[in-house]
């Protein structure tokens, strides 16, 4: 998409609603090197949304836009959930597609881009909750990972099903009791990442979002491998408040106590030689600064 | 009523490059830096008084956000 498209007829502009005119004036569409650092001082690409009061789940969304290399040219599949109740406060392209179909759904989108498309880049991400990605759409989910399709999966993984009152998801911690599930989840957390590995993801990243700039770092690397080498996978602890029994400050913390040595969400991160040689590429600089310190 | 944050201007370190409130708040465009006053500021139409801002604040020893009652 042109980024003059993004422009308000001169005419018209006074009755444009006042969010909207923020947006041309100051939106980061077609900015170098956009990141969490925009936040604050330049319109975020999400206003308003509807999800509760401290959902750490909002803060990743924000960082999420904040982060896509270019959100013009980007288009976002969603799938049911809460998630699904933000992306009609996104100012990204977005589609909605049924429960678990969304990589299906992106497949496609990819391939029709492509021919429509041939000279420019453009990139799809799917974002889905837990129960989207690993129980209702693991199928589709593995095989486009499979058939090696060149797009982004972020799975925003709350360890349960939060928007229908807390029952038990794959992704649920062994022995958790949750409101809907009050025997406890029997089995152990689906170890998502390690499929993704083994299934032919070029990028696999676990993590949760209390650090921003390593949740940028990993959503633009994502991305640039997605566009080159191949499918690619995040996924970001985003804790239900509610459901676990947390006050609405509480998500911050509980993140970070969940990503300390040898918890469930360690950062981890798996780059194949085929991305981390495309990486490489991409970002000469950083890599030989780093290497420099180490030599010291 | 309903509660909602507030910066004390005086308290806020966000000329000295500190964005934990902006970058913590789970609301879109709701604690925005003030490039003239060079401090952080709160959009309160869109402010659903969360408390993170504060926690997050508090523990970094600032103490630059409030809880307020509108």
């Amino acid at each position: 998409m042109s980024k003059e498209r993004i422009k308000i007829n001169q005419e018209f502009y006074d009755i444009m609603p006042v969010e909207y005119q923020e947006l041309v004036e100051e939106g980061t569409y077609g900015k170098e090197g956009r990141g969490w650092k925009d936040v604050g001082e330049s319109k975020e690409l999400i206003e308003e949304h509807s999800l509760c009061a401290g959902c750490p789940e909002s803060i990743a969304f924000r960082y999420v836009l904040a982060c896509l290399p270019a959100p013009e040219d980007t288009i976002m599949v969603g799938s049911t959930g809460c998630t699904s109740l933000v992306f009609p406060h996104v100012a990204v392209h977005n589609i909605h597609s049924l429960f678990g179909n969304q990589n299906a759904v992106a497949s496609g989108l990819k391939r029709a881009l492509s021919y429509r498309f041939p000279d420019k880049v453009k990139d799809v991400v799917v974002l889905a909750g837990d129960g989207a990605t690993v129980d209702i759409g693991l199928d589709m989910t593995l095989q486009s990972w499979f058939r090696q399709e060149k797009f982004t999966t972020i799975c925003f993984d709350n360890e349960l099903y939060a928007n229908t009152g807390g029952q038990s998801s794959g992704l649920m911690q062994k022995g958790f009791v949750a409101k809907m599930a009050p025997a406890g989840k029997k089995f152990d957390k689906v170890p998502l990442p390690e499929i993704a590995k083994s299934s032919g993801c070029h990028y696999v990243v676990k993590m949760t979002v209390s650090k921003p700039n390593r949740v940028e770092k990993a959503i633009r690397e994502a991305i640039l491998v997605a566009r080159e080498v191949g499918p690619t996978y995040i996924q970001l602890y985003t804790p239900c408040i509610l459901e676990i029994g947390k006050q609405m400050m509480e998500g911050l913390q509980e993140m970070r106590d969940s990503e300390g040595p040898n918890k469930r969400f360690e950062f981890e991160e798996y780059v194949s030689d085929e991305a981390r040689a495309y990486l490489d590429t991409v970002n000469p600089k950083k890599r030989k600064r780093k290497k420099a310190i180490v030599t010291k | 009523m309903y509660a909602v944050a507030e910066v004390i201007d005086d308290l806020c370190v966000a000329n000295k490059g500190c964005r934990l409130c902006i970058m913590y708040c789970p609301e879109a465009n709701t604690i925005i830096f003030n490039k003239e006053k060079q401090v952080a500021e709160v959009v309160e139409e869109r402010c659903k008084g969360c408390e993170l801002c504060v926690v997050v604040c508090s523990a970094a020893k600032h103490n630059a956000i409030t809880l307020v009652h509108r």
